[in-house]
């Protein structure tokens, strides 16, 4: 039997579902919609409904956005001359926060890890190269392709894999730099960060 | 360091609370009453890891929710620190002074050296055992090689895959290897880190090896890379990448990675014969002993402290001579926890020792040397 009436049951199902939701929790999910105004949970079903039909691919750098080409890739004001590589959208939130960044994005949706059965063809790749044409760029020549995949095994793995595939076309790519936090005190700096820092110290 | 005080909740069968000697301490008990567990706590403590089973919940008191195994160290005269570790379901927590920490932050504060019937796999046992003894060693200089380690193990798993899939989807090797350079490229860097920490770590041992403690015979280790005879070992980056882009066939057919430190191992000789295969029993108990010694001479060496030493069953382990050699070696170094079931044993070093006696779990009785010299009336002058 059971332990609640189906509908209830279905609801708690669908919250299991979401990365990190066990079952207490999407128990919580399930019972504060039964308590909420019907009208919060229609506003809640519409917007769920609007990120998948409103939500595409931008065509040339693959971020997520409502209007195609992206609206980095479409801004006047923007570098064209420079692409940043970066796994997730979410990566290249963290970029822009820095405003200090104006090229252009590449999107590729993951990192290269074959025992998750992650190959290159899975990677939104293909079009990343054709993007080095001045043809395809609005007549600029990219000068420089930034590699800003993680810092962890499966990120270096598809740095590599990509500089591999664009040295012979003449850019320049270079990977960012792993190393201390900013603004940190030296002691908060976790041993693997400093021995990192330490090995990619530079010249003053 | 010193572990000053150790309090035990559901650990195993344990409970209560033991103050501990700074010098020799003798946890002693008829067999199945837990003078191990005791043991195996301490080296959880400082190593948040038991030195027998790698499923820490099975360690948690049947029917109970919680274990807590806490501890009171001296880290000078004058700075002392309550560590502690819980576990709970399979989570572990870690404390330091009743607020959480990270791991790396709390290894580091505790040490210890543990010499096991399980350790004996590393003079008799395979080659993974003798690497796993070197790593420890490297990780209780630098924390940072655990994570050298851990991406080495991950690319490894990574490659595998590929190896694997090579062979299985007949791709040409043009095909192979532009899949794999990418983590080729980063096996390059992290086998040279690998091979580079190992090699100093066992000059290190060398430096400090106190070849004949026990027996006539002299005890030699040399690290033995797996590239040897292939090249110029003096540069291992250009070495280990010519032998990777050679031998990629090899490992397709394969279908694993044959290339770099895990194919490596530490040669241990006694007068010049390979330990695992012609030693003793007696003799590879002793070169164990050795090894251990040499790993805590470097370990004070470089830190400036000592590192705890426990010694399970010593009296199984070895012999009185070579016990009473080890234990007088061991004086005014470390602080030292053995368990035996030898009433003789104890009698012999009680007068340099607090002893502990376990039974059910507990401690049912601790007596210090003033005690028990007493009551081990002549024995104790007869060392």
């Amino acid at each position: 039997m059971l332990d609640y009436a189906e509908p209830v049951t279905k609801l708690i199902d669908e919250f299991k579902r979401l990365p990190g939701v066990g079952h207490k929790t999407a128990q919580r999910l399930a019972f504060h919609i039964l308590r909420v105004p019907e009208a919060d949970v229609e506003r809640f079903v519409e917007a769920l409904r609007e990120v998948k039909r409103k939500i595409i691919f931008c065509s040339v750098c693959n971020n997520l956005t409502d209007v195609d080409p992206c609206r980095y890739c479409a801004s006047p004001s923007r570098d064209r001359s420079m692409i940043c590589v970066v796994e997730e959208p979410y990566n290249l939130v963290a970029v822009e926060k820095t405003r200090s960044y104006k090229g252009l994005y590449h999107v590729l949706h993951g990192s290269l890890s074959p025992i998750r059965g992650i190959g290159p063809d899975d990677l939104h790749l293909a079009n990343l190269l054709p993007r080095l044409k001045p043809e395809n760029n609005d007549g600029v020549e990219v000068q420089e392709v930034i590699l800003a995949t993680n810092p962890n095994t499966e990120g270096e793995a598809t740095a590599n894999y990509i500089s591999r595939l664009l040295k012979p076309l003449g850019a320049r790519v270079t990977r960012i730099a792993m190393g201390m936090p900013v603004g940190s005190d030296l002691e908060y700096v976790d041993e693997v960060t400093m021995d990192k820092a330490l090995a990619n110290r530079h010249e003053m | 360091m010193l572990l000053e005080s150790l309090e035990v909740h559901n650990f195993r069968n344990l409970s209560g609370k033991v103050s501990w000697g700074a010098g020799l301490n003798i946890i002693y008990g008829d067999n199945g009453q837990g003078k191990t567990n005791w043991l195996e706590a301490i080296y959880l403590l400082a190593t948040t890891k038991s030195f027998r089973t790698q499923r820490l919940q099975e360690a948690i008191r049947f029917n109970e929710d919680l274990a807590v195994v806490r501890g009171l160290v001296a880290q000078s005269q004058e700075v002392q620190r309550e560590m502690q570790v819980n576990l709970q379901g399979s989570t572990k927590s870690i404390l330091i002074n009743g607020k959480k920490e990270s791991v790396a932050r709390y290894l580091g504060q505790l040490h210890a050296v543990a010499f096991t019937a399980d350790e004996l796999d590393v003079v008799r046992g395979t080659p993974e055992a003798r690497r796993k003894f070197m790593d420890r060693g490297v990780v209780s200089l630098h924390h940072a090689y655990v994570q050298t380690l851990a991406d080495y193990n991950r690319v490894i798993k990574q490659k595998n895959r590929l190896l694997q899939d090579a062979s299985e989807l007949e791709m040409s090797l043009e095909q192979a290897f532009e899949v794999i350079a990418p983590w080729n490229e980063q096996l390059i860097k992290l086998s040279t880190e690998i091979h580079r920490a190992r090699v100093d770590y066992v000059e290190r041992l060398n430096d400090v090896l106190e070849r004949r403690l026990f027996e006539r015979e002299n005890i030699t280790i040399r690290y033995v890379s797996s590239l040897e005879g292939k090249g110029d070992l003096s540069d291992y980056e250009a070495l280990i990448a010519e032998r990777l882009r050679l031998r990629l066939q090899a490992e397709i057919a394969a279908g694993y990675s044959l290339i770099g430190p895990h194919r490596d191992d530490l040669e241990i000789l006694f007068d010049g014969r390979e330990m695992r295969a012609f030693g003793s029993s007696g003799q590879q108990r002793s070169a164990l002993i050795i090894l251990d010694l040499a790993a805590i001479s470097v370990y004070y060496l470089w830190h400036n402290e000592y590192p705890l030493f426990l010694i399970d069953d010593v009296d199984a382990e070895l012999d009185r001579k070579r016990i009473s050699y080890l234990l007088e070696y061991l004086e005014g170094r470390t602080q030292t926890f053995i368990t035996t079931s030898k009433e003789s044993l104890v009698e012999q070093f009680v007068a340099r020792a607090s002893v502990f006696q376990v039974s059910d779990g507990r401690v049912v009785s601790d007596a210090s040397k003033e005690q028990l010299i007493s009551s081990a009336t002549g024995s104790a002058e007869s060392i």
